[in-house]
Protein backbone atom coordinates (compact mmCIF):
# COMPACT_ATOMS: atom_id res chain seq x y z
CA UNK A 1 0.00 0.00 0.00
CA UNK A 2 2.64 2.74 0.60
CA UNK A 3 5.51 0.91 -1.14
CA UNK A 4 7.39 4.06 -2.39
CA UNK A 5 6.17 7.01 -3.91
CA UNK A 6 4.46 7.27 -7.66
CA UNK A 7 7.03 6.62 -10.13
CA UNK A 8 7.89 10.19 -12.60
CA UNK A 9 5.44 9.76 -15.30
CA UNK A 10 2.58 8.85 -13.04
CA UNK A 11 3.70 12.53 -11.63
CA UNK A 12 3.57 13.99 -14.71
CA UNK A 13 0.35 12.91 -15.52
CA UNK A 14 -0.89 14.02 -12.23
CA UNK A 15 0.58 17.31 -12.60
CA UNK A 16 -0.69 17.61 -16.22
CA UNK A 17 -4.70 17.03 -14.90
CA UNK A 18 -3.99 19.86 -12.16
CA UNK A 19 -2.99 22.22 -14.58
CA UNK A 20 -6.54 21.31 -16.28
CA UNK A 21 -7.71 21.79 -12.96
CA UNK A 22 -7.06 25.43 -12.90
CA UNK A 23 -7.14 26.27 -16.43
CA UNK A 24 -10.68 25.26 -16.40
CA UNK A 25 -11.44 26.61 -13.07
CA UNK A 26 -10.38 30.02 -13.58
CA UNK A 27 -11.79 30.10 -17.18
CA UNK A 28 -15.02 28.93 -15.60
CA UNK A 29 -14.96 31.39 -12.80
CA UNK A 30 -14.58 34.81 -15.30
CA UNK A 31 -17.47 33.46 -17.21
CA UNK A 32 -19.62 32.64 -13.89
CA UNK A 33 -18.74 35.75 -12.09
CA UNK A 34 -19.58 37.88 -15.24
CA UNK A 35 -22.99 36.10 -16.00
CA UNK A 36 -23.82 35.88 -12.63
CA UNK A 37 -23.65 39.39 -12.54
CA UNK A 38 -25.65 39.79 -15.61
CA UNK A 39 -28.39 37.30 -14.18
CA UNK A 40 -28.81 39.01 -10.77
CA UNK A 41 -29.27 42.46 -12.45
CA UNK A 42 -32.04 40.40 -14.78
CA UNK A 43 -33.68 39.04 -11.71
CA UNK A 44 -33.83 42.35 -10.27
CA UNK A 45 -35.52 43.68 -13.06
CA UNK A 46 -38.33 46.38 -12.59
CA UNK A 47 -40.16 44.04 -15.55
CA UNK A 48 -41.80 40.99 -13.92
CA UNK A 49 -41.57 38.75 -17.14
CA UNK A 50 -37.60 39.27 -17.13
CA UNK A 51 -37.70 38.76 -13.49
CA UNK A 52 -39.81 35.53 -13.26
CA UNK A 53 -37.92 33.97 -16.31
CA UNK A 54 -34.16 34.95 -14.32
CA UNK A 55 -35.57 33.55 -11.50
CA UNK A 56 -36.63 30.48 -13.11
CA UNK A 57 -33.58 30.15 -15.19
CA UNK A 58 -31.31 30.46 -11.55
CA UNK A 59 -33.83 28.20 -9.80
CA UNK A 60 -33.37 25.54 -12.34
CA UNK A 61 -29.44 25.86 -13.11
CA UNK A 62 -29.55 25.30 -8.92
CA UNK A 63 -31.41 22.32 -7.96
CA UNK A 64 -30.56 19.83 -10.47
CA UNK A 65 -26.64 17.87 -10.15
CA UNK A 66 -24.01 19.18 -11.56
CA UNK A 67 -23.30 15.78 -12.97
CA UNK A 68 -26.64 15.51 -14.97
CA UNK A 69 -26.36 19.32 -16.69
CA UNK A 70 -22.72 18.14 -17.73
CA UNK A 71 -24.28 14.74 -19.46
CA UNK A 72 -26.51 16.92 -20.89
CA UNK A 73 -24.49 19.57 -22.71
CA UNK A 74 -21.86 16.81 -23.40
CA UNK A 75 -24.24 13.13 -24.59
CA UNK A 76 -27.67 15.48 -25.18
CA UNK A 77 -26.37 18.57 -26.93
CA UNK A 78 -23.84 16.39 -29.31
CA UNK A 79 -27.15 14.83 -30.07
CA UNK A 80 -29.13 17.69 -30.82
CA UNK A 81 -26.27 19.78 -32.66
CA UNK A 82 -26.57 18.88 -36.47
CA UNK A 83 -23.54 16.68 -37.56
CA UNK A 84 -22.04 19.19 -39.68
CA UNK A 85 -21.60 21.33 -36.50
CA UNK A 86 -20.12 18.67 -34.38
CA UNK A 87 -18.03 17.50 -37.33
CA UNK A 88 -17.05 21.38 -37.15
CA UNK A 89 -16.53 21.23 -33.48
CA UNK A 90 -14.68 18.07 -32.74
CA UNK A 91 -11.90 18.59 -35.83
CA UNK A 92 -9.10 20.74 -35.06
CA UNK A 93 -9.19 24.53 -35.84
CA UNK A 94 -6.24 27.16 -34.97
CA UNK A 95 -7.52 29.24 -32.11
CA UNK A 96 -5.91 33.07 -31.96
CA UNK A 97 -2.76 34.05 -33.52
CA UNK A 98 -0.42 31.75 -34.28
CA UNK A 99 2.00 33.26 -31.55
CA UNK A 100 -0.23 31.42 -29.33
CA UNK A 101 -0.35 28.28 -30.53
CA UNK A 102 -3.21 27.22 -28.18
CA UNK A 103 -4.75 23.56 -29.41
CA UNK A 104 -8.09 23.54 -30.41
CA UNK A 105 -10.05 22.28 -27.08
CA UNK A 106 -11.79 18.33 -27.72
CA UNK A 107 -15.32 18.59 -27.03
CA UNK A 108 -15.52 17.87 -23.56
CA UNK A 109 -13.43 20.68 -22.52
CA UNK A 110 -15.92 22.68 -24.28
CA UNK A 111 -19.01 20.68 -22.83
CA UNK A 112 -17.23 21.16 -19.31
CA UNK A 113 -16.68 24.72 -19.32
CA UNK A 114 -19.97 25.99 -20.68
CA UNK A 115 -21.84 23.36 -17.73
CA UNK A 116 -18.88 23.98 -14.71
CA UNK A 117 -19.68 27.92 -15.98
CA UNK A 118 -23.59 28.07 -16.07
CA UNK A 119 -23.84 26.22 -13.30
CA UNK A 120 -21.88 28.72 -10.94
CA UNK A 121 -23.19 31.11 -12.73
CA UNK A 122 -26.59 30.54 -10.41
CA UNK A 123 -24.63 30.53 -7.59
CA UNK A 124 -22.65 33.78 -7.68
CA UNK A 125 -25.60 35.30 -9.12
CA UNK A 126 -27.07 34.47 -6.09
CA UNK A 127 -24.41 35.76 -3.72
CA UNK A 128 -24.39 39.20 -5.69
CA UNK A 129 -28.35 39.39 -5.00
CA UNK A 130 -27.63 38.87 -1.29
CA UNK A 131 -24.74 41.74 -1.62
CA UNK A 132 -27.11 43.97 -3.03
CA UNK A 133 -30.08 43.21 -0.95
CA UNK A 134 -27.87 43.82 2.33
CA UNK A 135 -27.35 47.63 1.28
CA UNK A 136 -29.95 49.27 3.71
CA UNK A 137 -33.10 50.87 1.85
CA UNK A 138 -32.88 53.89 3.37
CA UNK A 139 -29.61 54.62 1.29
CA UNK A 140 -31.99 54.70 -1.98
CA UNK A 141 -34.27 56.76 -0.44
CA UNK A 142 -31.35 59.11 0.50
CA UNK A 143 -30.06 59.31 -2.43
CA UNK A 144 -33.01 60.08 -4.30
CA UNK A 145 -33.64 63.12 -1.65
CA UNK A 146 -30.28 64.21 -2.95
CA UNK A 147 -31.90 64.21 -6.37
CA UNK A 148 -29.96 61.22 -7.81
CA UNK A 149 -30.79 59.45 -10.51
CA UNK A 150 -31.37 55.63 -9.85
CA UNK A 151 -28.50 54.49 -12.23
CA UNK A 152 -26.11 56.99 -10.13
CA UNK A 153 -28.15 55.71 -6.94
CA UNK A 154 -27.20 52.00 -8.68
CA UNK A 155 -23.11 53.01 -9.71
CA UNK A 156 -22.11 55.16 -6.49
CA UNK A 157 -24.12 53.79 -3.94
CA UNK A 158 -25.44 50.24 -4.04
CA UNK A 159 -23.16 48.00 -6.08
CA UNK A 160 -19.68 49.33 -4.67
CA UNK A 161 -21.55 48.65 -1.21
CA UNK A 162 -22.42 45.05 -2.91
CA UNK A 163 -19.23 44.07 -4.61
CA UNK A 164 -17.86 44.50 -1.02
CA UNK A 165 -19.97 42.41 0.99
CA UNK A 166 -20.37 39.64 -1.61
CA UNK A 167 -16.51 39.54 -2.45
CA UNK A 168 -15.40 37.17 0.32
CA UNK A 169 -19.06 34.53 -0.66
CA UNK A 170 -17.80 34.66 -3.73
CA UNK A 171 -14.03 34.03 -3.28
CA UNK A 172 -16.35 30.75 -1.70
CA UNK A 173 -17.93 30.08 -4.56
CA UNK A 174 -15.10 30.08 -7.13
CA UNK A 175 -13.53 27.33 -4.43
CA UNK A 176 -16.73 25.69 -5.25
CA UNK A 177 -15.81 25.93 -8.91
CA UNK A 178 -12.16 24.37 -8.42
CA UNK A 179 -13.90 21.54 -6.34
CA UNK A 180 -16.74 21.21 -9.06
CA UNK A 181 -14.61 21.13 -11.43
CA UNK A 182 -14.19 17.17 -10.68
CA UNK A 183 -17.04 16.40 -11.93
CA UNK A 184 -16.40 16.51 -15.16
CA UNK A 185 -14.21 13.18 -14.95
CA UNK A 186 -17.38 11.98 -16.25
CA UNK A 187 -17.36 13.17 -19.15
CA UNK A 188 -13.70 12.16 -19.87
CA UNK A 189 -12.22 15.41 -19.20
CA UNK A 190 -8.49 14.63 -18.50
CA UNK A 191 -8.43 17.26 -15.26
CA UNK A 192 -7.04 15.99 -11.68
CA UNK A 193 -9.50 13.62 -10.38
CA UNK A 194 -9.62 11.94 -13.81
CA UNK A 195 -5.83 11.56 -13.74
CA UNK A 196 -5.57 10.27 -10.26
CA UNK A 197 -8.34 7.46 -11.12
CA UNK A 198 -6.28 6.53 -14.09
CA UNK A 199 -2.87 6.41 -11.86
CA UNK A 200 -4.61 4.34 -9.40
CA UNK A 201 -5.64 2.01 -12.53
CA UNK A 202 -2.31 1.41 -14.12
CA UNK A 203 -0.08 1.63 -10.41
CA UNK A 204 -2.78 0.30 -7.69
CA UNK A 205 -0.93 2.82 -5.93
CA UNK A 206 -4.56 3.77 -4.57
CA UNK A 207 -3.06 5.97 -1.63
CA UNK A 208 -0.48 7.95 -3.21
CA UNK A 209 -2.48 8.52 -6.17
CA UNK A 210 -5.35 10.05 -4.34
CA UNK A 211 -3.27 11.44 -1.44
CA UNK A 212 -1.25 13.60 -4.21
CA UNK A 213 -4.57 14.75 -6.07
CA UNK A 214 -6.41 15.80 -2.41
CA UNK A 215 -2.71 17.97 -1.43
CA UNK A 216 -3.09 20.04 -4.79
CA UNK A 217 -7.03 20.21 -4.04
CA UNK A 218 -6.28 21.48 -0.50
CA UNK A 219 -3.43 23.76 -1.80
CA UNK A 220 -5.69 24.94 -4.50
CA UNK A 221 -8.29 25.96 -2.09
CA UNK A 222 -6.08 27.30 0.26
CA UNK A 223 -4.83 29.69 -1.99
CA UNK A 224 -7.51 30.89 -3.15
CA UNK A 225 -9.12 31.56 0.63
CA UNK A 226 -5.17 33.49 1.55
CA UNK A 227 -5.83 35.68 -0.96
CA UNK A 228 -8.98 36.38 0.09
CA UNK A 229 -8.17 36.60 3.48
CA UNK A 230 -4.95 39.14 2.46
CA UNK A 231 -7.17 41.04 0.01
CA UNK A 232 -9.81 41.87 1.86
CA UNK A 233 -9.00 41.21 5.10
CA UNK A 234 -11.55 38.47 6.13
CA UNK A 235 -10.63 35.26 7.96
CA UNK A 236 -12.33 32.93 5.45
CA UNK A 237 -14.96 33.09 3.19
CA UNK A 238 -18.06 32.06 4.81
CA UNK A 239 -18.59 28.14 5.26
CA UNK A 240 -21.79 28.09 4.87
CA UNK A 241 -21.73 28.95 0.93
CA UNK A 242 -24.75 27.04 -1.08
CA UNK A 243 -23.10 24.38 -3.90
CA UNK B 1 -38.19 15.60 -28.60
CA UNK B 2 -39.32 11.93 -28.70
CA UNK B 3 -41.32 10.96 -25.54
CA UNK B 4 -41.47 7.37 -25.42
CA UNK B 5 -37.98 6.65 -24.34
CA UNK B 6 -39.54 8.04 -21.23
CA UNK B 7 -42.46 6.62 -21.22
CA UNK B 8 -41.09 3.23 -22.02
CA UNK B 9 -38.39 3.38 -19.14
CA UNK B 10 -40.20 5.36 -16.49
CA UNK B 11 -40.54 2.19 -14.01
CA UNK B 12 -36.34 1.82 -14.48
CA UNK B 13 -35.89 5.33 -13.65
CA UNK B 14 -38.12 5.33 -10.49
CA UNK B 15 -37.30 2.14 -8.84
CA UNK B 16 -34.64 0.71 -11.34
CA UNK B 17 -34.46 -3.21 -11.44
CA UNK B 18 -36.61 -3.73 -9.16
CA UNK B 19 -38.83 -5.61 -7.64
CA UNK B 20 -36.70 -8.37 -9.81
CA UNK B 21 -33.30 -6.73 -8.86
CA UNK B 22 -31.76 -4.41 -6.33
CA UNK B 23 -33.50 -1.29 -5.40
CA UNK B 24 -32.67 1.49 -7.85
CA UNK B 25 -33.11 4.63 -9.65
CA UNK B 26 -34.74 8.23 -7.96
CA UNK B 27 -36.23 5.47 -5.07
CA UNK B 28 -32.55 5.32 -4.24
CA UNK B 29 -31.45 8.98 -4.65
CA UNK B 30 -34.11 9.44 -1.74
CA UNK B 31 -32.73 6.82 0.53
CA UNK B 32 -29.25 7.51 -0.13
CA UNK B 33 -29.98 11.61 0.64
CA UNK B 34 -32.53 10.74 3.43
CA UNK B 35 -29.72 8.37 5.48
CA UNK B 36 -26.86 11.11 4.58
CA UNK B 37 -29.12 14.07 6.31
CA UNK B 38 -30.11 12.13 9.24
CA UNK B 39 -26.54 10.90 9.76
CA UNK B 40 -24.81 14.41 8.74
CA UNK B 41 -27.30 16.38 11.00
CA UNK B 42 -26.32 13.96 13.81
CA UNK B 43 -22.59 14.79 13.00
CA UNK B 44 -23.53 18.41 12.38
CA UNK B 45 -24.94 18.99 15.92
CA UNK B 46 -22.05 16.60 18.06
CA UNK B 47 -19.48 19.00 16.18
CA UNK B 48 -20.89 22.19 16.23
CA UNK B 49 -21.57 21.67 20.01
CA UNK B 50 -17.70 20.78 20.49
CA UNK B 51 -16.77 23.89 18.20
CA UNK B 52 -18.60 25.81 21.21
CA UNK B 53 -17.79 24.22 24.00
CA UNK B 54 -13.63 23.05 23.19
CA UNK B 55 -10.32 25.22 24.03
CA UNK B 56 -7.09 25.03 23.00
CA UNK B 57 -5.12 22.45 21.17
CA UNK B 58 -8.61 20.21 20.72
CA UNK B 59 -10.06 23.53 19.09
CA UNK B 60 -7.73 23.67 16.59
CA UNK B 61 -7.50 19.67 15.95
CA UNK B 62 -11.08 20.24 15.15
CA UNK B 63 -11.19 23.24 13.00
CA UNK B 64 -8.54 21.62 10.52
CA UNK B 65 -10.42 18.57 10.27
CA UNK B 66 -13.53 19.90 9.46
CA UNK B 67 -11.84 22.42 7.38
CA UNK B 68 -10.13 19.68 5.62
CA UNK B 69 -13.82 18.31 4.59
CA UNK B 70 -15.13 21.46 3.21
CA UNK B 71 -11.63 21.80 1.33
CA UNK B 72 -11.65 18.70 -0.92
CA UNK B 73 -14.39 17.76 -3.75
CA UNK B 74 -16.81 15.20 -2.82
CA UNK B 75 -15.84 12.70 -5.22
CA UNK B 76 -12.21 12.96 -3.88
CA UNK B 77 -13.90 11.37 -0.50
CA UNK B 78 -16.30 9.25 -2.08
CA UNK B 79 -12.75 7.83 -3.65
CA UNK B 80 -10.82 7.73 -0.61
CA UNK B 81 -13.50 5.47 1.21
CA UNK B 82 -14.41 3.03 -1.85
CA UNK B 83 -10.57 2.15 -2.33
CA UNK B 84 -8.62 3.06 0.87
CA UNK B 85 -11.11 1.68 3.12
CA UNK B 86 -10.22 -1.77 1.73
CA UNK B 87 -6.89 -1.54 1.83
CA UNK B 88 -6.24 0.31 4.57
CA UNK B 89 -8.66 -1.24 7.63
CA UNK B 90 -9.24 -4.71 5.48
CA UNK B 91 -13.06 -3.12 5.63
CA UNK B 92 -14.99 -4.13 2.27
CA UNK B 93 -17.25 -0.83 1.74
CA UNK B 94 -20.22 -1.07 -0.72
CA UNK B 95 -20.68 1.64 -2.91
CA UNK B 96 -23.95 2.83 -0.83
CA UNK B 97 -22.02 2.96 2.55
CA UNK B 98 -19.30 4.74 0.66
CA UNK B 99 -21.44 7.19 -0.61
CA UNK B 100 -23.11 7.81 2.82
CA UNK B 101 -20.33 7.61 5.02
CA UNK B 102 -18.49 10.40 2.23
CA UNK B 103 -22.29 12.75 2.01
CA UNK B 104 -22.85 12.66 6.15
CA UNK B 105 -18.87 13.94 6.78
CA UNK B 106 -18.77 16.86 4.23
CA UNK B 107 -22.88 17.53 5.23
CA UNK B 108 -21.93 17.59 8.84
CA UNK B 109 -18.60 19.53 8.62
CA UNK B 110 -20.70 22.04 6.73
CA UNK B 111 -23.47 22.06 9.29
CA UNK B 112 -21.19 22.26 12.22
CA UNK B 113 -20.50 25.50 11.53
CA UNK B 114 -24.20 26.40 11.14
CA UNK B 115 -24.79 24.90 14.66
CA UNK B 116 -21.68 27.00 15.85
CA UNK B 117 -22.75 30.21 14.94
CA UNK B 118 -26.54 29.69 15.90
CA UNK B 119 -25.18 28.70 19.90
CA UNK B 120 -22.67 31.71 19.66
CA UNK B 121 -25.37 34.42 18.37
CA UNK B 122 -26.89 33.64 21.55
CA UNK B 123 -26.48 36.77 24.34
CA UNK B 124 -23.68 35.12 26.33
CA UNK B 125 -25.85 36.47 28.96
CA UNK B 126 -27.86 33.38 28.76
CA UNK B 127 -25.07 30.80 30.02
CA UNK B 128 -24.39 32.92 32.85
CA UNK B 129 -28.74 33.26 33.64
CA UNK B 130 -28.82 29.69 33.29
CA UNK B 131 -25.73 28.82 35.46
CA UNK B 132 -27.48 31.42 38.24
CA UNK B 133 -30.08 28.87 37.98
CA UNK B 134 -28.19 26.02 38.93
CA UNK B 135 -28.67 24.73 35.59
CA UNK B 136 -25.07 22.22 34.50
CA UNK B 137 -23.72 23.43 31.42
CA UNK B 138 -25.14 20.46 29.44
CA UNK B 139 -28.82 21.28 31.13
CA UNK B 140 -28.01 24.74 29.85
CA UNK B 141 -27.34 23.52 26.31
CA UNK B 142 -30.68 21.33 25.97
CA UNK B 143 -32.94 23.22 27.57
CA UNK B 144 -32.13 26.56 27.03
CA UNK B 145 -29.70 26.65 24.18
CA UNK B 146 -30.98 23.74 21.66
CA UNK B 147 -34.86 25.22 21.64
CA UNK B 148 -33.81 28.74 20.74
CA UNK B 149 -30.66 27.43 18.27
CA UNK B 150 -32.16 24.68 16.24
CA UNK B 151 -34.89 26.24 14.85
CA UNK B 152 -33.36 28.94 13.43
CA UNK B 153 -31.07 26.87 11.52
CA UNK B 154 -33.88 25.30 9.64
CA UNK B 155 -33.22 27.34 6.38
CA UNK B 156 -29.75 26.55 6.22
CA UNK B 157 -30.30 22.65 7.33
CA UNK B 158 -33.00 22.78 4.74
CA UNK B 159 -30.22 24.20 2.06
CA UNK B 160 -28.01 21.18 2.82
CA UNK B 161 -30.85 18.70 1.73
CA UNK B 162 -30.36 20.04 -1.68
CA UNK B 163 -27.10 20.07 -2.03
CA UNK B 164 -26.48 16.27 -0.69
CA UNK B 165 -29.83 15.42 -3.03
CA UNK B 166 -27.49 16.67 -5.85
CA UNK B 167 -24.07 15.48 -4.43
CA UNK B 168 -25.92 11.55 -4.60
CA UNK B 169 -25.40 11.73 -8.01
CA UNK B 170 -21.87 11.30 -7.50
CA UNK B 171 -22.58 7.86 -6.17
CA UNK B 172 -22.59 6.95 -10.71
CA UNK B 173 -18.87 7.13 -10.12
CA UNK B 174 -18.52 4.13 -8.28
CA UNK B 175 -21.82 2.20 -9.81
CA UNK B 176 -24.22 2.95 -7.93
CA UNK B 177 -27.29 2.38 -9.58
CA UNK B 178 -29.20 5.66 -8.46
CA UNK B 179 -31.23 8.23 -10.48
CA UNK B 180 -27.64 9.09 -12.28
CA UNK B 181 -26.27 5.83 -13.17
CA UNK B 182 -29.48 4.58 -14.37
CA UNK B 183 -29.94 7.44 -16.60
CA UNK B 184 -26.56 6.46 -18.34
CA UNK B 185 -27.68 2.92 -18.20
CA UNK B 186 -30.87 3.77 -20.35
CA UNK B 187 -29.07 6.16 -22.84
CA UNK B 188 -25.77 3.26 -23.67
CA UNK B 189 -28.69 1.12 -24.00
CA UNK B 190 -31.19 2.82 -26.71
CA UNK B 191 -28.64 4.88 -28.03
CA UNK B 192 -30.76 7.86 -29.01
CA UNK B 193 -32.58 10.57 -27.52
CA UNK B 194 -29.54 11.35 -24.08
CA UNK B 195 -31.17 15.13 -24.54
CA UNK B 196 -34.83 14.13 -23.79
CA UNK B 197 -33.44 11.48 -21.09
CA UNK B 198 -30.75 13.45 -19.59
CA UNK B 199 -33.67 16.66 -19.29
CA UNK B 200 -36.24 14.39 -17.79
CA UNK B 201 -33.83 13.03 -15.11
CA UNK B 202 -32.56 16.70 -14.23
CA UNK B 203 -36.88 17.55 -13.42
CA UNK B 204 -36.80 14.74 -11.03
CA UNK B 205 -33.75 15.82 -9.19
CA UNK B 206 -35.65 19.40 -9.56
CA UNK B 207 -38.67 18.47 -8.12
CA UNK B 208 -37.41 16.32 -4.74
CA UNK B 209 -34.93 19.99 -4.58
CA UNK B 210 -37.25 22.54 -5.69
CA UNK B 211 -39.77 20.98 -2.68
CA UNK B 212 -36.39 21.84 -0.38
CA UNK B 213 -36.00 25.47 -1.69
CA UNK B 214 -39.54 26.14 -1.24
CA UNK B 215 -39.46 24.61 2.54
CA UNK B 216 -36.12 26.86 3.22
CA UNK B 217 -38.15 30.08 1.79
CA UNK B 218 -41.05 29.31 3.88
CA UNK B 219 -39.35 28.04 7.08
CA UNK B 220 -36.92 31.47 7.07
CA UNK B 221 -39.89 33.82 6.23
CA UNK B 222 -41.20 32.20 9.81
CA UNK B 223 -38.12 32.42 11.75
CA UNK B 224 -37.30 35.90 10.46
CA UNK B 225 -40.21 37.22 12.24
CA UNK B 226 -39.14 36.04 15.91
CA UNK B 227 -38.28 38.18 18.19
CA UNK B 228 -34.27 37.87 18.00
Amino acid sequence: MFDGFLAPRYIGWMIDGLGVTLGLSALASVIALVLGFVLCVLRLSPSRPVAGLAAAWLSAFRNTPLLVQLFFWYFGVSALLPDSLMAWLNAPHRIGVEAFGAPWPPFEMLAGLLGLSLYSAAFMAEEFRAGIYSVAPGQTAAGRALGMTSTQIWISIILPQAVRIARAPLAGQVMNVVKNSSLTMAIGLAELSYAARQVETETFQAFQAFGLATLFYIGAVALIGGFSQLAWGRSSPPTGAAR
Amino acid sequence: MNPSVITDNLIYFLVGPWPQGPLGGAALTVILTVLSAALSGVLGLVFGVLLSVLRGPWLAVLRLGLGLFRAIPVLMLIFWIYFLAPIAFGLDVPGVGSVVAALSLIGGAYLAHTVHAGIEALPRGQWAAASALGLSRRQTLWLVVAPQVLPRMAPSVVNQWIALTKDTSLAYVIGVAELSFVATQVSNRVMVYPAEIYLFVAVLYFILCAGFELAAGRLARRYRSLPA
